[in-house]
């Protein structure tokens, strides 16, 4: 088998032959059929970087032969070593996109939905730093490919993640729970609820009164706090859910979000 | 595998990356070319230096002298008096005038400037000259730009000893995206490629980023996250940005741009001094040209004059028995100009806003732009921001185009032993970009300030039952209607099997790469339908006539409506 691919390679082979004549060399004097390519590597660690280097740039590469896709799902498909993750800790190369990765992973957090206190920026921009488009366009095509689908998924990672909301939804996702973000709420408490609101926030005569309704305590009588409270006790109890997987009201919670989000939203629209 | 014989580059992709890669990359330089003045910059291997023209400027003026057929620009080209620029010959202010259609005030407005600006008021180019031997001389912004690019080239190329391709350009965070394929346009035409447009706040705020980290690095710091405010105000444009930065990386948390600066500020002082200005001028002959020329720069004088004295006298003598004769004080001055500054503190506030955060979150507030020697605008940037001191570690004029030379490094691929190129920018967007839905409402898929690169698609369904096709208008803009946006480009999916109205699914993706480029996918979600790929903006001149025919042609016949979205949080 490692003889046909060979054969096959030929013409590319020969390109390579032109600009470095090892190559071949050292293809043709490991011609055994079992190819083992950790054994390769161990005795020529450097060649194998740069003939994938040089295969890249030829667009129809040895990547069959020489990257690890055949050997191990979790190395690095440039140098092989090592358990790459975005980027290979050993030798610095952007990975593809690895679905299985999940947003937490990313920020290397716990899959949980308190993550409050974390430092989210610092790892976004470290991330960013190693994978942006804008600082990779001297490697090759194919990574820099890798690199601007790795940002925009961090991208989107920090996005959801920052967000209480979004957060909350995306972490019932990764639990299999479908979150219908547009259904009819039937919860007649909810909907009394939002028509006080709406009907409060249109009363409301200047900023100020309006910055009372978002965050300040006082005036408000019994029972009523205002919005921002209210979406952090949803969050509050959202958390709780989760916890005792009870999900039917982790999804009310994140419709009261949801809806208190847009009151919030209003209310901004308005100052 | 044989090699591509040649690549054909399509008319709209100047930007994306270089094709050729060298082992040795040329550093790209940066150019900030502003309405009034313009600057080039580079990045010499340690630091960024700015490039001086023959008579030992950094700053040249923006402009391009029409004499004898030689157009001559501003950057060798050194004129003998400040008249000379206002003799009908010279054309300036192409910053403000470029990308823009003649029914748009910024154009209306530029009738007052001493050369020849002509409106038809339908939407399409306006007619611009310059006054040669007594002829109009027509030309185009796009060619004013070229001729100075040309010469900006070439006074770089003897500087550096070497031949200049590559260039960073700073842009006006209110342009719109076909704005920049004009600036695009002129720089292909002076044989320049553009590696980055970037809106001059975000190349002031990589200026910033590389200080910190500077000092982060001297104070041994751990280099903790720093939020500044940039205001930007210059003769044409007026743009504020916020960005947080750590450890060189800059996030762009919020845009805000609008065309207004010193241009306004001089215009409304001129028609104070001389209410009748515009009747006295319209007839554009030779002595009326001369004349605006005169009341032009004893205005500008006085502005100038009033950022250090509290009063200016003004004596001008028109010739034509029109004398003015009075003392200016600066209250008057600003309360003239209320409206600009009114327009300018809106921006703060909406910037601060946009990025969610309270003045008193901001660290540093940055000043830069010739109009930040103005007082008032001190006294608006400084109220709002709650402070009482503004970040002094930059020079307000070289700023951004040393922002810009550091991208351009950078984005050259340049590494710097001692860290100071360890910089990226994450940009945002400044305007929102979406299409025509429910009547005619500009429903944005990409957001305002929405991190770049990004993509995000949303569906929509047809209006009409058995509706089979389907307009798809792209806008640009935070307007809610359609007609106060920019129209960037328009396709129609054809094909829509028949069916009751609201059932089919439209999918519109929109996709902004690192490079800045817009591609718009869309089509039926269907088994074995094509889905349109579209390079934005598809329109060229005159959009303003191609939306108002897309309408007349087809009204409401292939409109879309938004269906929920499913798909985003």
């Amino acid at each position: 088998m490692w003889m046909r691919k060979l054969r096959i390679l030929t013409p590319f082979s020969q390109k390579l032959l032109f600009t470095k004549r090892e190559t071949i060399t050292i293809s043709s004097s490991y011609c055994k059929p079992e190819f083992d390519f950790h054994t390769v590597e161990q005795f020529f660690p450097q060649y194998i970087r740069r003939v994938n280097f040089r295969g890249n740039n030829l667009g129809f590469c040895g990547r069959s032969l020489f990257s690890c896709e055949a050997a191990q799902r979790n190395s690095c498909w440039n140098c092989c070593n090592a358990k790459a993750f975005l980027v290979c800790t050993d030798c610095g190369c952007v990975q593809p996109v690895d679905h299985s990765v999940d947003y937490f992973k990313i920020f290397g957090l716990e899959k949980k939905y308190g993550i409050e206190g974390e430092n989210l920026e610092r790892t976004y921009k470290d991330w960013q730093r190693k994978l942006h488009p804008d600082l990779v366009h001297t490697k090759s095509q194919k990574e820099r490919e890798y690199a601007a689908e790795q940002s925009a998924r961090v991208i989107d990672a920090y996005r959801t993640l920052t967000d209480p909301l979004s957060r909350a939804i995306y972490i019932l996702k990764l639990e299999d729970v479908h979150v219908d973000e547009e259904e009819k709420i039937d919860d007649v408490e909810l909907l009394t609820e939002m028509l006080e609101i709406r009907e409060t926030v249109d009363e409301a005569a200047d900023s100020q009164a309006l910055k009372q309704i978002q965050e300040q305590c006082g005036v408000w009588t019994s029972g009523q706090i205002p919005i921002q409270g209210k979406f952090e006790q949803s969050s509050i109890s959202f958390a709780d859910a989760l916890q005792s997987r009870k999900y039917i009201e982790a999804l009310a919670a994140i419709r009261r979000m949801t809806y208190y989000k847009r009151a919030n939203e209003e209310i901004v629209k308005k100052l | 595998m044989a090699e591509q014989a040649y690549t054909v580059v399509s008319d709209s992709e100047t930007t994306g990356e270089e094709k050729t890669s060298s082992t040795f990359p040329e550093i790209a330089i940066g150019i900030d070319i502003g309405t009034s003045q313009c600057s080039v910059a580079v990045w010499n291997g340690s630091q960024v230096e700015l490039l001086r023209n023959t008579r030992n400027r950094k700053l040249m003026r923006s402009y391009v002298t029409f004499k004898d057929e030689v157009p001559a620009g501003g950057v060798s080209d050194e004129l003998a008096h400040e008249y000379d620029m206002l003799s009908g010959a010279a054309i300036f202010n192409m910053k403000r005038l470029i990308g823009r259609v003649d029914t748009d005030p910024v154009v209306h407005a530029s009738k007052s400037l001493p050369f020849l600006v002509q409106t038809l008021d339908i939407g399409v180019r306006p007619f611009i000259a310059a006054l040669v031997n007594n002829m109009w001389r027509s030309t185009t912004p796009e060619e004013v730009l070229a001729i100075f690019l040309v010469e900006l080239r070439a006074m770089a190329e003897v500087k550096l000893k070497r031949p200049v391709r590559n260039v960073v350009l700073t842009i006006p965070v209110s342009f719109s995206r076909f704005q920049l394929t004009r600036i695009e346009r002129a720089c292909a035409m002076a044989g320049l490629h553009v590696l980055r447009l970037m809106p001059e706040p975000t190349a002031v705020a990589l200026l910033y980023a590389q200080q910190q980290q500077q000092s982060s690095h001297e104070n041994m710091g751990s280099g903790s996250e720093k939020i500044a405010l940039i205001f930007n105000m210059g003769a044409g444009y007026c743009d504020v940005a916020i960005t947080a930065t750590a450890g060189g990386v800059s996030q762009i948390k919020a845009l805000a741009g609008s065309t207004v600066g010193g241009e306004d500020l001089l215009q409304n002082l001129m028609h104070h001094l001389l209410p009748n200005m515009d009747d006295l001028f319209s007839s554009h002959g030779i002595e009326e040209i001369k004349r605006m020329g005169l009341l032009r720069v004893a205005t500008q004088d006085a502005i100038h004059k009033l950022s250090s004295d509290i009063s200016v006298p003004i004596n001008l003598d028109l010739g034509n028995g029109t004398k003015l004769s009075k003392v200016l004080d600066r209250a008057e001055f600003e309360e003239v100009n209320k409206g600009v500054f009114e327009k300018c503190e809106a921006l703060i506030k909406r910037c601060l806003q946009d990025a969610k955060l309270e003045a008193e979150d901001v660290h540093d507030v940055i000043i830069v732009g010739g109009c930040s020697y103005i007082p008032m605008v001190r006294n608006i940037v400084t109220s709002i921001c709650k402070r009482d001191e503004l970040y002094s570690g930059m020079n307000p004029m070289e700023a951004a185009v040393r922002g810009a030379a550091l991208e351009g490094a950078v984005a050259s691929g340049i590494s710097d032993p001692f860290g100071n190129l360890d910089l990226l920018t994450i940009q945002a967007t400044p305007l929102s970009i979406g299409i025509q839905a429910d009547g005619s409402n500009f429903v944005p898929i990409i957001n305002q300030n929405t991190t770049t690169p990004v993509r995000k698609e949303q569906i929509f369904t047809t209006v009409h039952d058995n509706q089979t096709e389907a307009l798809i208008l792209v806008y640009e803009g935070d307007e809610k209607t359609v007609e106060e946006n920019h129209l960037l480009g328009y396709f129609k999916i054809t094909g829509i099997p028949p069916a009751p109205k609201g059932v089919p699914e439209i999918n519109v993706c929109m996709d902004i790469d690192a490079s800045n480029v817009l591609r718009v996918f869309a089509g039926v979600m269907l088994r074995g339908m094509p889905y349109m790929e579209v390079r934005m903006p598809t329109v060229d001149d005159g959009h303003g006539w191609s939306a108002q025919a897309l309408h007349k042609t087809y009204g409401s016949n292939l409109d879309v409506v938004t269906v929920q979205k499913k798909t985003q949080h």
